[in-house]
């Protein structure tokens, strides 16, 4: 008993830092700052994975996310302007549109997590250990070819977007 | 008792940590490793660690005179520096605008561990005192003008409103580029104040109002950091407000999106770099006291990023006055052309002494000419070691760096049998310095300059061009001298030359078998005009004089290194910050030859 | 008690380090000197650069430290000296170092001075040449011990040390470790000559200590890490197992920061060169080769 509450407790705060640094996101006016706040939203949420004892996932999702989000920053840095947010530019455009996705999104989202047969609830997981292996196994058998395909696909897409890159500076040599 | 000390009284921690300073002393040394290493200084093994950043500094030592812009520059370092901080002054006397010197001594070794022995009591006993004084000096003021944020052109010193808009100017710091465009003599005070930021380019939207903008950066240059009033914070938060315009009032009632712009319009008119992306481009100044390039160059590069997208050198060293239509003592003109340039000075004295030889008529024995030889191949060993090792402090190479400054202390007063019993460690470090892996990738192909007529020394050598004054030279060709080249033009091939020229130079002087600095000839009261080349270690230097009853009346000097110095713009163009700073690195400029 | 342990060993070995970098750059050893630096910059001002990113730059430091400190709760200095023994151990300690990243560009961005902004982007730079030549080693050494425990990892290397089974691994993870803590040759980010310090030019007073005692434990840390996964972490004959990690750790120190002192820094075109055309398909080959191995010799 004690033992699920201090697990829950520690869910719901990493979920809810996960939110505030969400918001953090949009609140912002520096770029640097908003691009760090998501990468430690991300980070929060793989703290929830821990939590949730997903030993693998969570620590995956956090050394993941931050090589992510940090790409993500010099990009911003990059082709935002103002990155600095000392001048306070409003960044918003389209606001009725995207309040109402939002909201839209929101009550879909929550209508799923609530209404859906997520079928009975685990009674104990397997510990850490156990779960990489299954995990390693799922990945070699059922999965394989899932994932052999999305890296592909991923592949073909940056090679892809290099390719395009580099055109333009061709053709204004010919 | 030091002026810099840090509020404070001395008891109990305090003492303790006083002496804990006291012991481990880090110095920011002005105008650099490579003048201290050709006044015979090693900080090193006087007990001082070097630093790059002032920030980190405790001890700002000042080896020898140095011209009012440095010294102004100087006094920004000092601002810089976090307390308790103390002045070492070498063989200068004030050197306002920096405060009175905690501890003077002489220009020497000997001198330098004096003055740090000296330092360590100074610290133990002042580094804290209850009441402390501001460092203040002119060019540390921020000054303040008045812009507006749709017109960034207009620039005016009082607030008000803007002729083209309307709107009301925004209060700005002043910005390096506008001080700039006015001349530098007349403007002293503001052109040191160039503090605050190096971001320029007076872009039109917003993207300005970035952090770029207000660089507080500590560049050896500018800063006007003073750190005891915190409160300047508060001051500077009304600045920079580019970014406060029409994107915000553009989008207020913005009820559909016929009043969105997209990225790429909003950014139409900003500097694109040749990939084609409109990046901000902030200046960024690397000198005076920058580790790794010689000392007093103020290198200014305009960074797209990583990369160079534009650049301006300059040297902020003194120009030295040479008589015209005016008399000069032979003696006091040599000593002026010989302690102008204190990383060559034998160099610029024989070419003085052969000049006024040459003017009066007078020839010189075989015994002296090859004397002078000795020296000069002495001096230009010393000073391609002192190269190789602010070269090897740049490439980030700590083994070529204390090794060749070790070296070339050595061989500053060496006479010949010493040098002959350096030569197997110069070659040990020829071959070590082939053997290196990374290097070669490091310099190949970086700093390539084509062929130019007016380039000299082993800089024209390295593209191929024989030119070499000591080819003209009897005495060099009795002694069986060969211009060497290369062909690739690039930093590597600079580097080639050099250890080239080391081996090339043990070669003559074991063949002239003298070193002897003979006083300059008896030239009684002549009258003509003669001029003389000499081969610097840097390249031919020329002057030409005339001479009236013994006494010099006009001289007129052309060194290597000005030339060399129009060359960064293109030495640097597009190139990564790594790669600019090593090609400029590779031309052996000295900044305190370069004529204006 | 472990943790208190762990965490003093750490401080020791952190000042050891200071010591063998000292001896590295001057040529002396000179023992008593981290303690009185130490003391002397803590006694210096705190400077605080004007219009600065407040919580990066005050963050920037500390979560360095942070990040080395909990790299290393995973490390086993002994079979029973371990902070946390986590499943996903060899994971985790990739996990915590990429918070190294994140801290320094905090510290290029927050000073608002342009050679520490340069100096942090760099180091994003240099972590996409070295992100894939860090992780793919340890998944061949995963491969062998058939476990992410790194005590795991450690006794499979009971018989033969992974650095003899698999060399190609330990030279790949060994050059990325040394960019991962942006040690000379590739010490882009804190350039003495392009960049007068770099990331670390703005800081002095106590965030300058913290900065520097961060890199410090991430240096040990990293060695440590080399040590379990390579070099059999504290197995060896006649001495006691803290002995044995002791002298290994400082071995591999040693190493990381005396290459440094005889190259030239790397460029930064070379270093993503080098790592993406010729590092990354080595390390493939390697746990390729290592597959094999392991199939061959149970």
């Amino acid at each position: 008993m004690a033992m699920i509450s201090a697990q829950t407790f520690f869910i719901s705060f990493f979920g809810l830092a996960a939110v505030w640094f969400g918001v953090v996101v949009f609140r912002t006016h520096s770029m640097m700052r908003s691009a760090l706040a998501l990468l430690f939203s991300q980070t929060a949420i793989g703290a929830m994975f821990i939590g949730m004892q997903a030993e693998f996932l969570g620590v995956l999702q956090i050394m993941m996310m931050a090589t992510e989000m940090s790409i993500m920053a010099i990009f911003m840095v990059m082709f935002m302007m103002d990155p600095g947010g000392l001048g306070k530019m409003d960044m918003t455009h389209q606001k009725r549109l995207s309040v109402i996705t939002g909201l839209v999104a929101f009550v879909a989202i929550v209508a799923v997590a609530v209404f859906t047969d997520w079928g009975p609830l685990a009674g104990s997981v397997p510990d850490s250990a156990q779960q990489t292996e299954d995990l390693g196994l799922e990945l070699m058998g059922r999965s394989m070819l899932i994932f052999e395909t999305a890296g592909l696909t991923l592949l073909t897409a940056m090679i892809a977007a290099t390719a395009v890159a580099v055109e333009p500076i061709k053709r204004n040599r010919d | 008792m030091i002026v810099g000390a840090r509020q404070g009284k001395l008891s109990g921690l305090r003492q303790l940590v006083a002496k804990a300073m006291a012991r481990e002393l880090t110095g920011f040394l002005v105008p650099g490793l490579d003048i201290a290493h050709a006044q015979g200084l090693d900080v090193e093994a006087a007990g001082v660690r070097l630093v790059a950043s002032p920030r980190h500094a405790s001890v700002l030592m000042v080896a020898g005179d140095i011209s009012p812009a440095l010294r102004n520059a100087a006094a920004i370092i000092y601002a810089q520096m976090a307390r308790p901080r103390a002045l070492l002054v070498l063989g200068a006397g004030g050197l306002s605008p920096l405060p009175s010197a905690d501890v003077t001594s002489e220009l020497s070794q000997p001198g330098l561990i004096d003055g740090i022995a000296q330092l360590r009591i100074a610290f133990a006993e002042g580094a804290f005192r209850p009441e402390v004084t501001d460092f203040d000096a002119p060019m540390l003021h921020v000054r303040v003008e008045y812009t507006c944020p749709m017109h960034p052109e207009v620039v005016q010193d009082e607030p008000g409103s803007c002729p083209k808009c309307g709107m009301t100017l925004e209060p700005r710091e002043a910005s390096a580029n506008d001080v700039d465009s006015h001349p530098h003599e007349t403007h002293d005070h503001h052109h040191e104040s160039h503090d605050h930021q190096h971001e320029v380019h007076n872009h039109d939207h917003g993207s300005h109002s970035h952090h770029h903008e207000a660089h507080d950066h500590d560049d050896h240059e500018s800063h006007s950091h003073q750190h005891e009033a915190e409160d300047h914070q508060a001051m500077d938060h009304s600045g920079m407000n580019h970014g406060d315009m029409d994107h915000g009032s553009m989008d207020h009632g913005d009820h559909g999106d016929h009043a969105f712009m997209s990225m790429i319009d909003v950014t139409k008119d900003l500097p694109r770099s040749s990939d084609g992306l409109p990046m901000d481009w902030i200046d960024v100044p690397f000198g005076p006291f920058f580790p790794g390039l010689p000392s007093g160059l103020l290198l200014t590069l305009t960074l797209d990023g990583d990369t160079v997208a534009g650049s301006s050198a300059r040297t902020l060293t003194e120009n030295v006055a040479l008589p015209h239509h005016s008399a000069l003592e032979p003696l006091s003109f040599v000593a002026r052309l010989s302690n102008m340039e204190p990383l060559a000075p034998l160099a610029y004295r024989f070419l003085a002494n052969q000049a006024m030889e040459n003017a009066a008529g007078i020839e010189i024995t075989t015994v002296t000419a090859r004397g002078r030889v000795g020296a000069l191949e002495r001096e230009r060993i010393t000073s391609h070691l002192g190269w190789l090792a602010l070269f090897g402090q740049q490439m980030g190479f700590g083994w070529l760096l204390r090794r060749a400054a070790a070296l070339q202390l050595k061989f500053r007063h060496a006479n010949e049998q010493a040098i002959m019993a350096l030569k197997p460690d110069i070659e040990s470090l020829i071959k070590r310095l082939r053997r290196t892996p990374l290097l070669k990738s490091r310099n190949a192909g970086i700093g390539r300059l084509v062929q130019d007529n007016a380039l000299r020394g082993p800089v024209a050598r390295a593209v191929g061009i024989d030119n070499d004054a000591r080819s003209t030279d009897p005495v060099y060709t009795a002694l069986g001298f060969k211009a060497i080249s290369r062909d690739s033009g690039d930093s590597l091939a600079r580097l080639q030359v050099r250890l080239d020229e080391l081996r090339q130079s043990l070669a003559l002087i074991d063949a002239a078998g003298t070193i002897e600095l003979f006083e300059p000839a008896n030239i009684g009261l002549a009258t003509g005009a003669g001029e003389a080349f000499v081969e610097t270690p840097r390249g031919a230097a020329h002057l030409r004089l005339t001479l009236e009853k013994g006494l010099v009346v006009t001289a007129q000097l052309e060194t290597p290194s000005t030339h060399h110095l129009t060359l960064t713009d293109s030495l640097t163009k597009q190139q990564s910050l790594g790669d600019a700073l090593l090609a400029v690195g590779s031309l052996d400029l000295s900044p305190w030859e370069i004529r204006q | 008690m472990t943790t208190a342990l762990i965490l003093l060993l750490l401080a020791v070995g952190a000042y050891l380090v200071a010591v063998i970098e000292a001896w590295t750059v001057s040529g002396r050893w000179q023992l008593a000197a981290p303690i009185t630096a130490g003391i002397a910059l803590l006694g210096r001002e705190s400077i605080v650069p004007r219009k600065l990113d407040r919580v990066f730059f005050e963050v920037a430091p500390v979560l360095l430290l942070i990040s080395a400190l909990l790299a290393a709760t995973v490390l086993p200095l002994t079979p029973g000296l371990i902070i946390t023994d986590l499943a996903t151990g060899a994971l985790f300690i990739n996990a915590a170092l990429v918070y190294v990243l994140v801290a320094l560009l905090m510290a290029g961005w927050g000073p608002n001075g342009a050679y520490a902004m340069i100096g942090g982007w760099r180091f994003l730079g240099q972590l996409i040449a070295y992100a894939m030549l860090i992780v793919m080693p340890v998944t061949a050494v995963a491969m062998r011990a058939e476990s992410l425990l790194t005590t795991q990892i450690v006794t499979s290397q009971a018989d033969l040390w992974n650095i003899l089974y698999q060399p190609l691994g330990f030279v790949l993870f060994f050059v990325a470790a040394m960019a991962l803590a942006f040690l000379p040759p590739f010490d882009l980010t804190t350039a003495t000559s392009e960049l007068a310090g770099g990331v670390e030019a703005e800081y002095s007073g106590v965030r300058l200590a913290v900065f520097r005692l961060g890199r410090l434990v991430l240096v040990i840390t990293l060695a440590a890490t080399t040590v379990v996964f390579y070099l059999g972490g504290w197995q060896g004959p006649w001495l006691p197992p803290w002995a044995w990690s002791a002298i290994k750790i400082l071995a591999v120190t040693a190493l990381m920061l005396l290459a440094g002192r005889v190259l030239p820094r790397i460029r930064e075109a070379d270093l993503l060169n080098l790592c993406w055309k010729l590092g990354i398909p080595l390390a493939l080959l390697n746990i390729f080769v290592v597959g094999l191995q392991v199939l061959v010799w149970p």
